[in-house]
C-alpha cells in the first residue's frame, strides 16, 4: 500500500553567498490518512523547509527542489504546475503556521478570509461561504461564533487567532494538514486546547496530520510515527513510542534527556553542547559528530545512512557498530 | 530562613484610555495584591498564562513599574519608600535577564561593553578593575575570552542569554529577575541555560525570581513556586508540594495542560481536566473568584465572594473547595 503523502529521496538546495547549500538531503517520509507524523529537531534542522516544499512554497530562486519526489495520493506534486499547486493547496493539502498575527491579513475579518478560503476551492455564493465560516468557527470552539466572524485578527487573542488558523485550514477538508509549531507563541492551557482540537478534527475528518515540533513532549502527546531531523536529513524514524522509549542516535536520546520534566526536579539536565552547525560548513562525515559524546573516527569521515541496526532505523555509525 | 524580598499587598494599577472625553478615568488592575516571600539563596517561580500579571508583578517588586499600593521589603528595607537616589544604590543589588536574547542587546555595542556598561553607570571599582571582572564574568558564563571585541549578531540566542547573565551578574547583584529567560531558546539550548543559572544559583549565593509559563522549565529551576490568575496568586508553596498535589483547581489544570513524555497517543491519553475559553477581562473582574468561570468545582458560593488565602498543609491556596 501506498502512503497519502509520500515523501522520497527529497533534496532542495538554497543559493546563498557561500554558494549552493543543500538543505534538505535525501529526505523520505510519508504519512497515512488519519495518522499524525511528529517531525522533530531544533531550528534549522529542516523540519519547516520539508513542509514549505510539501506545499510548493520553496521561494525559487534562490531555492530549488533539486531532486526526489513527493507524491500525494499518487500525484507527483515536485513537477506540478503553478495553476495544479494552487487547486491542491487549501484543498487537498493545508498548513497552519506558527505564528497565526502575522499568517492572517490585518485588515480583514476572519470570517472574510476564512470565506475567501472556501471560495477559492469550492463554487458557493459569498453568502453561503461566509455561513459555512461561521460553522467553522464554531466547530473549532469559539464562542458566540457569528459574532467573532465580523471581528479583526487584531481583536482576538493568540489562542482564538490559531483557532481561526485552523478553521481556515480544514475549510476544504484537506487530505493532509501540516501544522508547523501550532502552539509555539501560546500558552500551555492553549497548547493542550490546540492538541485536543487538532486530535478530535483529525477523527471527524480522517485527515493525515504533519505536527512540526521542538518539543519531545508534544510529540509524546500527539504523534502516532516520528521523524528526527537534524541539519537537513532525517537521522531516525519510528513509530513514536519507539523513539520516546528507546531513541538510538545519540541526537534524538539529547532531544529527550534535555527536557526539564515535571516529574523530576534537581538533578543536572543532560545538555547537548553546541549549536546546530551552518550548513555550508557541514563536512563530510555526520553532521552531529562535533556535538556528540559518542564520536569516533569514522563520523568525521563518512556520512551514515538511515538504516535499521537492530532496533529501528538510525543514521549513526555508533549504533552501527554497537557502540551504543 | 532570612527573607529577601517581600511583598505585601503589592498593587498595580493601569490607567487605560478614557471612553469619553470628559467621562471618568478608567482602571485597569493587573496586580491585585499580591504578597509573597523570596528567601536568600532560593529560586520563586511565578507560573500563570499571558495576562496573569507574572511580569508586571515582579516589575513592580523592583520598582519598573509603579505600584499603586502596599510594600516591597527588600533585606528589610521598603523599596517603594525610597527616594531616587536611595533606590538607585539598591539597583546594583537587582538585576534582570529578560525574555527575547535579541532585542535586549545594543547591536552596535561590543559585548565586553555591554556586560560593563552596568558597571561604568554604577561606578563599581577602577577601569582596570571592570575589564578584570568582564573578563571573569565571561569565563563564568561559559564563552571565551577571545570573544570580548565581538558584536551581538556574531552569537547564537544561546550564547546572547549567555552575554545577558554577564552582564546581570556584573554589579555583584543579590537579587536576579529572571523574565522567561529560556522561551525564546531551542530546547537543547534551554538545557545549557538552566544549568548555567542552577550552577551560579549554588556557587554565588544568587536568589531568583523567575518567571516562565512552562512547568517544567519551574520545576527544574524553583525552590517556590506561585501560581497567578488575573493578578492574584491563587496558590503558593514550596515547589514539590504544588507539583505533586496541587490543591488549587487552576494549579491542577495549568499541570494537566503541560506537554509530558509519560503520556502517549498510543495508550489513548484524554486529558483529565480541560480548560476551556479565556481568562476573564481584568478590566471587569468577577466579583467572586475570577477563576470561577472555568471551574469545574465551580459553586453559587465562588461566583459570589472572592476566596481568601489560607494554608492548606505546606501551601497557601485562594481557593473555596481546595483539594
Amino acid at each position: 500500500m501506498t502512503a497519502l503523502l509520500d515523501i522520497n529521496d527529497l533534496r532542495v538546495t538554497f543559493n546563498t553567498r557561500y554558494g549552493e547549500v543543500t538543505a534538505l538531503d535525501s529526505v523520505s517520509l510519508n504519512v497515512n490518512a488519519g495518522e499524525t507524523l511528529g517531525v522533530v529537531g531544533e531550528s534549522g534542522c529542516g523540519k519547516s523547509i520539508t513542509a514549505l516544499a510539501t506545499m510548493g512554497l520553496i521561494p525559487s530562486p534562490p531555492g530549488r527542489i533539486a531532486g526526489g519526489s513527493i507524491k500525494l495520493a499518487g500525484e507527483e506534486l515536485t513537477g506540478a504546475s503553478d495553476a495544479r499547486l494552487r487547486a491542491l493547496r487549501g484543498a487537498d493539502i493545508a498548513m497552519i503556521f506558527q505564528e497565526p498575527m502575522t499568517s492572517l491579513n490585518p485588515v480583514f475579518t476572519v470570517g472574510d478570509q476564512i470565506a475567501e478560503a472556501i471560495m477559492l476551492h469550492q463554487k458557493v455564493s459569498a453568502a453561503q461561504a461566509f455561513k459555512d465560516a461561521i460553522a467553522l468557527l464554531d466547530r473549532v470552539g469559539i464562542p458566540s461564533p457569528a459574532e467573532r466572524a465580523r471581528d479583526y485578527p487584531h481583536q482576538l487573542s493568540g489562542g482564538m487567532r490559531q483557532r481561526v488558523m485552523i478553521a481556515m485550514a480544514v475549510s476544504c477538508r484537506p487530505k493532509v494538514l501540516i501544522a508547523d509549531e501550532p502552539t509555539t507563541a501560546l500558552d500551555v492551557t492553549v497548547q493542550a486546547q490546540i492538541f485536543d482540537l487538532l486530535n478530535e478534527i483529525q477523527r471527524e475528518f480522517g485527515a493525515a496530520i504533519i505536527l512540526i515540533t521542538h518539543d519531545m513532549g508534544a510529540i509524546s502527546e500527539m504523534a502516532d510515527r516520528v521523524a528526527v531531523m537534524y541539519a537537513g536529513r532525517v537521522i531516525e524514524q519510528a513509530r513514536a513510542d519507539d523513539v520516546l522509549d528507546a531513541p538510538q542516535h545519540p541526537y534524538a536520546r539529547g532531544l529527550i534527556d534535555c527536557i526539564p520534566a515535571l516529574g523530576k526536579g534537581e538533578t543536572e539536565l543532560r545538555e547537548i553542547p553546541g549549536v546546530v552547525p551552518p550548513l555550508h560548513l557541514l563536512g563530510a562525515g555526520c553532521a552531529f559528530a562535533d556535538r556528540c559524546a559518542h564520536k569516533f573516527a569514522r563520523c568525521e569521515s563518512e556520512k551514515p545512512l538511515l538504516a535499521d541496526h537492530g532496533h529501528h532505523p538510525a543514521a549513526c555509525h555508533a549504533v552501527e557498530e554497537g557502540r551504543i | 530562613m532570612t527573607a529577601l524580598l517581600r511583598a505585601e499587598d503589592l498593587t498595580v494599577r493601569f490607567r487605560l484610555a478614557k471612553q469619553s472625553l470628559f467621562g471618568p478615568p478608567v482602571h485597569l488592575e493587573a496586580v491585585r495584591a499580591v504578597s509573597f516571600t523570596l528567601e536568600k539563596g532560593r529560586a520563586l517561580g511565578i507560573v500563570g498564562e499571558s495576562g496573569s500579571g507574572k511580569t508586571t508583578t515582579a516589575m513592580a517588586a523592583i520598582r519598573l513599574t509603579e505600584a499603586a499600593g502596599g510594600k516591597v521589603l527588600f533585606e528589610g528595607e521598603d523599596l517603594l519608600a525610597l527616594d531616587d537616589e536611595a533606590m538607585r544604590a539598591r539597583r546594583r543589588d537587582i538585576q534582570l535577564i529578560f525574555q527575547d536574547p535579541y532585542s535586549s542587546l545594543n547591536p552596535r555595542a561590543r559585548v565586553a561593553d555591554i556586560v560593563r556598561e552596568p558597571m561604568d553607570l554604577m561606578e563599581i571599582g577602577t577601569p582596570a578593575e571592570r575589564d578584570a571582572r568582564v573578563r571573569e564574568l565571561f569565563g563564568l558564563v561559559g564563552l571565551r575570552a577571545d570573544q570580548l571585541g565581538l558584536f551581538p549578531h556574531q552569537f547564537s540566542g544561546g550564547q546572547r542569554q549567555r552575554i545577558s547573565i554577564a552582564r546581570a551578574l556584573s554589579t555583584n547583584p543579590k537579587l536576579l529577575v529572571c523574565d522567561e529567560p529560556v522561551s525564546a531558546l531551542d530546547v537543547a539550548i534551554q538545557a545549557q541555560i538552566l544549568n548555567l543559572l542552577a550552577r551560579l544559583k549554588e556557587e554565588l549565593g544568587l536568589s531568583y525570581l523567575f518567571i516562565s509559563h512552562d512547568l517544567g522549565v519551574v520545576r527544574h529551576v524553583c525552590d517556590d513556586v506561585a501560581v497567578m490568575y488575573l493578578g492574584k496568586i491563587v496558590e503558593h508553596g514550596p515547589r514539590d508540594a504544588i507539583f505533586d498535589a496541587p490543591q488549587h483547581p487552576y494549579s491542577q489544570a495549568l499541570l494537566a495542560a503541560a506537554p509530558s513524555l509519560k503520556r502517549r497517543k498510543s495508550e489513548g491519553y484524554v486529558r483529565p481536566m480541560k480548560l476551556s475559553g479565556d481568562p476573564p477581562s481584568p478590566i471587569r473582574p468577577p466579583k467572586g473568584c475570577a477563576f470561577a468561570d472555568r471551574c469545574p468545582k465551580a459553586q453559587e458560593l465562588c461566583r459570589d465572594m472572592p476566596p481568601e488565602p489560607h494554608e492548606e498543609g505546606a501551601l497557601r491556596v485562594a481557593c473555596h473547595f481546595p483539594g
